[in-house]
């Protein structure tokens, strides 16, 4: 029998406030143990938190740029657990009214994968265990998380992988987050279950928890799928339980014990007062959004021009996108800076993370100054070309690489001489292109290009050296 | 009715233990405040909502980072600590 | 004369230094707290160098602020940096807190003199100060008598005469039926009115901190310096409330004063007696007494515990031997750790009402009790609502009896619940309440009753207390302890 792949997310992504989300201790990450705390944050008996505004505004963009419905009055809940990094013992968060229902994230297959609803809460402190020793540390502790939660929509590992990087790519662009796997701002819990394919009744789910990279994401998906199946297909009953993925032997394990009785007891947190958000409040953030990684592509696409697969790569990261944006002003053919961006640009910055970052020497209005160049006929691609990788290099505007005369391009005799001579030059050539081998004109071209550095024309070369021959 | 296995539940989610023979006593009070609490059950509360005592909303704080304690302060009360961590020994 | 306004001008008249009247109060402790056992920490270097401060500030010729120089306590579950803050359990036993309370940052910058901290039940969770981990606070009018609870050691303390003050908490009537049992004034404030902030917290929805005194007027000033809007506390209000003091000897001719029928239900004669004589005294100062029902009172005692014990297990889940406070001595393993900690830490009574907060908000609970409680609690709120449009105040009894001898409270606990009944009403509602002696039993023990007003009401409240203090000042009876001023 075939199975199918039956996943929901719930993704943990660290706000990227100046400070936590109940007190005013800083959210820098690092430092020394506990150094970035405060009375409230590590729960001395007597303490009360008071909400920072920056992150209900966070919550909201997070909300509107996944088609979430914010709601108008929304609520702070308690949630009880009792674990040594959770200092009051329950940690505040929302259960009953959230900030953000419902919304979607949508994949480049055209299927939507619905979210249930979106949350604000605070982080836990962290936890260090040597030789059964516990070391707690509190920084992290109070730092604002949002929880987005979807629904069980997700069908396979790729869209599981594409789902984690839209979220990650859209929470970047509204700049709400560095969503930096590896240093933990970016968590997720996946739900995971299979059914026959053809079924409509959904499995028995586990729960994959806390994992802080995608390859481990794939990879315990794999494995969870592969256990499950087996365990069915040998008569055996998937356990609803909690797991843990450990990457160094690529297995899942259960994370219960006896000492963990769940039930979190949530209530309204009585510290808190509601939080109330008028539709004018939401319109106004609405409209501070920047243009959507998804939008913008699909401009780029259906305006521009741009071919879908560059599109992409264009709007990965919000830098380059506005690189981008800037760079075209004007332009009649945007895709030239597309190619440059792309080919030319993109071979100068070797991580993820210089992508990301897009620290350019040349200004976006530095490149549009050489397409605009290109546009007008006055400098060719070639030359352009090798102008970009020094100003690349340098920092300096494109006029610092290109003289007046490589600018004033070639009168049309001096073409027709150098075409001539091409042609003199090249008998054997001549001879095999007018015996119908088309291709073997490239030679006279090759020299006609040679000879005037760069500058000519192309086209026009070629179509003069064909009406001389015939 | 609470009974002596809700009585473990809850004791257990407390984080209480509860010696064997206090077990049957610690059931029976409990049930008896149970009885109490269960007064409210045939209350008519339709339409009634409580949200907060003052109706407050937006109590909101400025995302301003203050400084925050010396480590040493926020270890003062621990009763162990090593290396600016709280520390919870394996036994003891 | 109140006695702060009193001890000021002594202070200021040269006829007593801060410093040799301080002493007079720290030497009086330590003779009567012996027999009271009121305090449970004594600050005197903290009470000396105030004083001293005081005693510069008068010989610079400097105006003093209105709590400047007065001896006072504070319950200890208000938060003192550097000074043990307990909650009277053994789960906090040596714990100092690195901050104050906003109550304490306002009172120190005034110079108000710390005498030191005062005895409580456990968290707060008690009627007697019995559940106290140092023993209870005994009655000053007679010592084979509780104080009353939670805020025992601050009755105790005030109407024994070794603070001129204190600050207690009332979640359910700690401040008041202390008061009540002590034959002296408490105040609960309007939930909001004072900041929370620091103070150690039983049930967050419900606690206020608030004055105990031994007049009316020492209550409107003390009440008038600590409701101050603090930014710390989400649930504090902006309200600004204009000083009471000013308005304590209005006339009260025409003021509606509410009965509730309910009120009287199932309370001791003498009690009720008591209530009914001060409704006639009311009436020849011109007042209207007005009867009316008030049904919703009849679950307000249920809605109390469920709420009360649900928000207490989840603030006190935090007291785990990790950060502060006591940590077992044996154990294996951080659950075992937490688990006997907090098993060794607790008193019966604290760990029963965890037990029970715990339940009702528990899976398959939370809407039979939790949630159906947060619903009459608007229930409650709109009754009272509704009264308010007919009447000015509320008189009721603080409790429906006297204070009890030592050791005599019953092992019930739902009948010694059932001493709360008066009481919660009040802070289910949010409302303020003041309670004043209004007449003795035939021990000798005092009679409290409480004067009830709307939210922010304050002012009305301690006025039509004061007037009923200057037409029966025989109810307001010194004891033989401590200071004679």
């Amino acid at each position: 029998m075939k199975y199918e792949l039956v996943a929901g997310f719930e993704t943990h992504i660290e706000l990227g406030t100046n400070t936590k989300i109940f007190c005013s201790c800083s959210t820098e990450f690092g430092g020394e143990p506990n150094s970035h705390c405060c009375p409230v944050c590590i729960g001395l008996p007597g303490t009360l938190p008071v909400l920072n505004k920056k992150v209900v505004e966070y919550g909201v963009m997070a909300g509107l740029a996944t088609n979430g419905k914010i709601a108008n009055i929304s609520k702070m809940d308690r949630k009880n657990y009792c674990y040594p990094d959770l200092s009051k013992a329950y940690q505040i968060s929302q259960l009953y009214a959230p900030l953000s229902i419902g919304g979607y994230v949508q994949l480049s297959n055209g299927r939507k994968i619905r979210l249930h609803h979106i949350h604000i809460e605070e982080d836990a402190g962290k936890l260090i265990h040597n030789h059964g020793d516990t070391y707690v540390d509190y920084n992290r502790g109070g730092v604002p998380l949002i929880e987005i939660v979807s629904e069980p929509d997700i069908r396979s590992i790729d869209e599981a992988r594409e789902y984690v990087e839209k979220l990650q790519q859209v929470m970047r662009y509204i700049g709400i987050s560095d969503c930096r796997m590896q240093e933990g701002s970016m968590r997720c819990d996946v739900n995971i279950s299979v059914r026959p394919v053809g079924s409509e009744k959904l499995g028995t789910r586990t729960e994959i928890k806390n994992m802080n990279s995608i390859t481990f994401i794939t990879k315990a998906m794999e494995y969870e799928f592969e256990r499950q199946v087996d365990l069915i297909e040998s008569g055996g009953q998937v356990v609803q339980e909690t797991l843990r993925y450990d990457d160094a032997t690529n297995t899942t394990s259960s994370m219960r014990s006896k000492e963990d009785a769940h039930d979190y007891r949530y209530f309204r947190d009585p510290d808190l007062v509601t939080i109330s958000i008028t539709d004018e409040e939401i319109e106004e953030i609405r409209s501070k959004l920047p243009e959507l990684p998804q939008q913008k592509c699909e401009r780029y696409i259906d305006e521009l021009e741009i071919p879908p697969a560059d599109a992409s790569q264009l709007t990965k990261y919000r830098n380059i996108s506005e690189y981008f944006d800037k760079a075209i002003d004007g332009l009649k053919k945007p895709k030239t800076v597309s190619n440059f961006i792309i080919s030319q640009i993109f071979r100068t910055l070797r991580t993820e993370e210089d992508k990301e970052a897009f620290a350019v020497k040349t200004t976006p209005e530095q490149l549009n100054e050489l397409c605009k160049l290109i546009e007008d006929g006055k400098v060719q691609n070639n030359l352009a070309k090798s102008v970009l990788d020094k100003m690349l290099e340098s920092g300096k505007p494109c006029t610092e690489y290109i003289t007046e005369e490589d600018m004033a391009g070639l009168d049309d005799d001096l073409v027709e001489k150098l075409c001539k001579d091409a042609i003199a030059n090249n008998p054997k050539a001549v001879e095999q292109y007018k015996a119908g081998k088309e291709k073997a004109i490239m030679a006279c071209m090759g020299y006609v290009m040679k000879n005037s550095k760069g500058k000519a024309n192309a086209q026009d070369v070629l179509a003069k050296i064909k009406s001389l021959i015939s | 009715m609470i009974t002596r296995e809700d009585v473990e539940n809850i004791a257990l989610l407390s984080k209480l233990f509860v010696p064997e023979e206090e077990m049957d006593s610690l059931t029976e009070s409990m049930q008896e405040i149970v009885r109490f609490a269960d007064t409210i059950n045939n209350a008519d509360t339709e339409g009634v909502e409580f949200d907060n005592i003052n109706n407050l909303s937006n109590v909101l704080r400025e995302d301003e980072v203050k400084p925050s304690y010396p480590s040493e302060e926020i270890l003062k009360n621990a009763p162990e600590q090593a290396e600016e961590h709280f520390l919870v020994r394996k036994h003891a | 004369m109140g006695y702060i306004k009193k001890i000021q001008n002594m202070l200021t008249g040269g006829e007593i230094t801060c410093v040799e009247f301080t002493k007079k109060y720290l030497e009086a402790i330590k003779t009567d707290n012996k027999e009271l056992n009121a305090y449970v920490t004594v600050t005197e270097e903290e009470a000396l160098a105030t004083a001293q401060k005081v005693d510069e500030k008068i010989a610079r010729g400097e105006e003093l602020l209105p709590l400047e120089g007065v001896p006072m306590t504070l319950k200890d579950n208000i938060s003192t940096k550097g000074i043990e803050t307990t909650c009277c359990s053994k789960i906090l036993s040596g714990y100092k807190p690195i901050y104050n309370a906003t109550v304490w940052d306002i009172l120190k910058n005034q110079n108000a003199v710390l005498l030191g901290k005062t005895n409580m039940d456990e968290f707060a969770m008690g009627s007697s100060c019995e559940t106290s981990c140092f023993g209870g606070a005994m009655n000053p009018h007679n010592t084979c008598y509780v104080s009353g609870g939670s805020s025992g050691g601050v009755a105790s303390a005030v109407a024994g005469d070794i603070a001129v003050f204190g600050l207690g908490s009332d979640t359910g009537g700690s401040i008041r039926q202390p008061a009540s049992f002590c034959g002296i004034v408490g105040l609960k404030p309007t939930y909001g009115a004072v900041s929370r902030y620091g103070l150690v917290a039983y049930a967050s929805s419900l606690d206020q901190i608030g004055p105990i005194t031994k007049t009316v007027e020492d209550t409107a000033i003390v009440f008038d310096n600590i409701s101050v809007y603090d930014k710390k506390d989400s649930t504090s209000c902006n309200k600004n409330i204009s000083p009471t003091v000013d308005t304590l000897n209005k006339d009260i001719k025409g003021k509606k004063i509410g009965i509730a029928r309910e009120y009287l239900d199932g309370v001791r004669d003498d009690v009720k007696e008591s209530i009914l004589a001060a409704a006639e005294k009311y009436k020849e100062l011109g007042a209207e007494i007005v009867y009316f029902d008030l049904p919703a009172l009849k679950f307000a005692l249920p809605v109390y515990y469920i709420l009360a014990c649900a928000e207490a297990s989840s603030n006190l889940g935090r007291y785990d031997g990790i950060r502060y406070g006591y940590k077992t001595e044996h154990y294996e393993g951080t659950h075992d750790m937490i688990c006997r900690t907090r098993s060794e830490g607790f008193g019966d009574e604290v760990k029963r009402r965890i037990l029970l907060g715990t339940y009702v908000l528990s899976a398959g609970y939370y809407d039979a009790y939790y949630k159906k409680a947060q619903n009459l609690r608007g229930t409650i709120i709109k009754a009272f609502e509704d009264a308010f449009e007919n009447v000015d105040v509320i008189l009721a009894p603080t409790v429906p009896m006297t204070a009890f001898e030592k050791g005599k409270a019953t092992s019930d606990p739902v009948e010694t619940y059932l001493t709360d009944i008066c009481t919660v009403p009040i802070n289910i509602a949010g409302l303020p309440s003041v309670s004043i002696p209004c007449g003795f039993n035939s021990n000798g023990m005092p009679i409290g009753m409480q004067i009830i007003g709307k939210k922010f009401d304050e002012a009305t409240i301690l006025n039509v207390a004061y007037k009923y203090e200057q037409v029966c000042p025989e109810n307001f009876k010194d004891t033989k302890w401590g200071v004679k001023l």
